[in-house]
């Protein structure tokens, strides 16, 4: 098992005579993910590497019964609709891209998904993948590899940052979910993992956290309230921050003495998290609680 | 958005506000006041707030007054900012200061109002220590918010009977600016009672969501811009979120998303560096992006060393790789840029950086990438840079 993506899962893209959407076809079609279609409106009937394009996701829908997930790739005007679209035609599981969707849409989106039970991460997320067997996304397959750690962040570089240092560590994962680096996310860090609690690939999860907001602390709290059964590890991006210093992440500000990276590495602690001062920590971390699976190293590392 | 602008839309919400005129010479303070009437209060209008702690909020009994006061206020400086502008304004007899505004509470992850019976102060500061006087209530965002909702919510701030209807018309109309203008925070502080109990907003505050700027082309979106430093404004300009840190920091630090960059920041540190900016690549990455990203980092005062820490996710490592090669063949440069780099198109990528010599992380990790960088400015500088 992973979580949300699987071989099985059978993609939509919205959006995908774009720029972006073409290119992430290609991309995603070599990484074997299952692309049965394709959205835009006014461009149904063409093709798009092989993949059937449509005006209308009913449409796509009618045409392919089995599609199970949307990946959103249309620019922020658009983003909105297409969610919509998405969720109200009852597809589980819409991932959306786009970054700078205005924050009044996504709170729409959210609570529609919410309505429907749909699943809904992002936006400006690089989505989800399960190593060697699904992505919907935009995330470079190859630096992640498959194996049993459980990846949860805001950040998409730091997703990719510390998934392929794992992989480069012989330790590979489960399912990496970017969840957005937003003030309002679909899925959020709690649900996130909720969903690894229950899966059965999954031994442990890296919560990826950064300064600003109360991701963490609700993440703590969870991990308390619920006797988590998995263990916890986190590393927190920018301890050594300036005060007071925007670093672009909207919410990556500390007031106050608020969202400091200390209060949140204090507070996970007590929770029984593992946390790591440093990126390196946290691979050795993992490595020397023995969770590497050295046969997942990608050949091409010589 | 300043203070006259907010309250201008306030009031085409039915959100009543003083009587006022704005000056930009002294002659025009003194006819405003001459128009209103009465005692005025002038008060700069800048983006920063503490305006009353800065000294640019005055009181004038008389025309001639306020002529003499808006020769003072402007042109003075204000955190960086220049007063070009004033808001003249009726004085109001004040008998009851409160506080209402509408912000995103991240961890409900919906918008929520909140109200405080007093007002006029640092509203932080209040529910910090009395958390028991503020009132709270989330906003659904699916479903349109109703007068009686608006009712119910005043009535909690202690209103009640006639006084009570026009509160409630107040929160309705600051409910419908909120979600009509994308704002991420509304705020009326000090909403007033006047000793003729009516009930006025004294002050606006209007935070409009950047990502919805398409949506509202007539806000004054270009006056941002203003108060930066030039390399922020070049920065902004190219669409790169950038931050200068330390005035002693000699490492530029160019990172594929924020987190990253926070992250590359902390590992500077670990090694002994100072870290003397930040630039954020985000999505979308031309050639000419980032080569302006790499020229914009380059420039920064103090710079002895680069790091960039790149992903090709829905960015292409080739691409970006001719961009900053582009810059080494149009500049001169002559300190060390380690570029640590991976994702789609990367065996490229490397390639290119490679044919010109830039050291260059594969499969290593953000520290290895810090440990050479600072090890290449130490080498270089030969013992100058003092290393904390």
């Amino acid at each position: 098992m992973s979580v949300l993506v699987d071989e099985n899962t059978k993609v939509v893209i919205q959006g995908i005579t774009g720029k972006h959407g073409s290119h992430h076809t290609k991309l995603m079609l070599e990484y074997n993910a299952k692309v049965l279609a394709g959205v835009t409106p006014g461009k149904g009937g063409s093709e798009v590497y092989g993949v059937p394009v449509y005006d209308t996701v009913k449409e796509a829908l009618e045409q392919h019964p089995d599609i199970n997930a949307s990946l959103i790739m249309v620019p922020p005007p658009g983003v909105l609709s297409a969610a919509e679209e998405a969720i109200e035609n009852g597809i589980p599981l819409v991932v959306i891209v786009t970054e700078h969707v205005p924050v009044h849409d996504t709170l729409k989106i959210k609570w529609l998904a919410k309505e429907y039970g749909t699943i809904v991460i992002g936006p400006n997320t690089i989505g989800i993948i399960s190593p060697g067997k699904s992505k919907v996304g935009i995330m470079p397959g190859y630096i992640y590899s498959q194996g049993n750690i459980g990846v949860i962040s805001r950040s998409g570089t730091m997703t990719h940052e510390i998934s392929s240092n794992l992989t480069y560590n012989g330790i590979g994962q489960s399912t990496c979910i970017g969840i957005g680096g937003d003030p309002v996310n679909g899925l959020t860090a709690v649900e996130a993992l909720e969903l690894f609690k229950d899966d059965d690939e999954t031994k442990a999860i890296v919560l990826i956290g950064e300064i600003g907001g109360s991701n963490e602390e609700l993440v703590a709290e969870y991990i308390e309230k619920t006797n988590y059964p998995k263990q916890v590890y986190a590393f927190i991006g920018g301890q050594l921050a300036p005060q007071g210093k925007r670093m672009g992440h909207a919410g990556a500000i500390v007031q106050k003495g608020k969202g400091t990276a200390a209060s949140k590495m204090e507070r996970l602690k007590k929770a029984g998290v593992k946390v790591a001062k440093t990126m390196d920590e946290l691979v050795n971390m993992i490595k020397t609680d023995g969770y590497g699976n050295v046969e997942t190293i990608q050949k091409h590392i010589s | 958005m300043y203070e006259i602008e907010g309250k201008a839309i306030f009031k085409s919400y039915g959100i009543p506000i003083p009587r006022g005129e704005k000056a930009t010479t002294p002659e025009e303070a003194k006819e405003a006041a001459e128009k209103i009437g009465s005692e005025v209060v002038l008060k700069a209008q800048i983006s920063s707030g503490g305006r009353g702690k800065a000294g640019v909020v005055k009181f004038a009994k008389t025309p001639d007054e306020a002529k003499a006061l808006a020769e003072q206020l402007l042109g003075k400086e204000v955190k960086g900012e220049t007063v070009k502008l004033l808001l003249v304004e009726e004085k109001i007899n004040i008998a009851k200061e409160l506080y209402l505004g509408i912000t995103l509470d991240p961890e409900l992850q919906k918008p929520v109002i909140i109200g405080c019976a007093e007002g006029g102060m640092d509203i932080e500061e209040v529910a910090e220590k009395h958390p028991e006087k503020i009132v709270k209530q989330p906003l659904e965002v699916l479903k349109p918010f109703k007068i009686h909702q608006a009712n119910d919510f005043m009535r909690q701030l202690g209103f009640h009977g006639k006084q009570l209807v026009q509160a409630g018309k107040i929160l309705y109309g600051l409910v419908r600016v909120y979600f009509d203008y994308d704002a991420t925070t509304v705020e009326i502080n000090p909403l007033v009672i006047t000793g003729d109990n009516e009930i006025i907003a004294a002050d606006s505050k209007l935070v409009v969501d950047d990502s919805s700027s398409y949506r509202h082309p007539d806000l004054p979106w270009e006056r941002l811009n203003e108060n930066l430093k030039p390399l922020e404004k070049e920065a902004k300009e190219a669409g790169f979120p950038f931050v200068l840190l330390e005035n002693n920091g000699y490492i530029g630090i160019i990172g594929g998303g924020a987190g990253v960059g926070l992250a590359t920041m902390d590992t500077i540190y670990h090694h002994g560096g100072i870290p003397a900016n930040f630039l954020d690549t985000g999505g979308g990455v031309t050639r000419e992006r980032m080569a302006k990203a790499l020229e914009v980092v380059l420039k920064t005062p103090g710079v002895k060393g680069v790091i960039a820490n790149l992903f090709g996710g829905i960015n292409n490592c080739a691409i970006m790789a001719q961009g900053i090669v582009d810059v080494l063949e149009k500049h001169k440069v002559d300190i060390p840029i380690v570029v640590k780099m991976r994702g789609h198109h990367q065996e490229e990528g490397w390639k290119l950086l490679e044919k010109y010599n830039v050291p260059l992380i594969k499969y290593g990790s953000t520290d290895e990438a810090a440990e050479l960088l600072m090890k290449l400015v130490r080498e270089r500088s030969a013992g100058n840079v003092s290393v904390g």
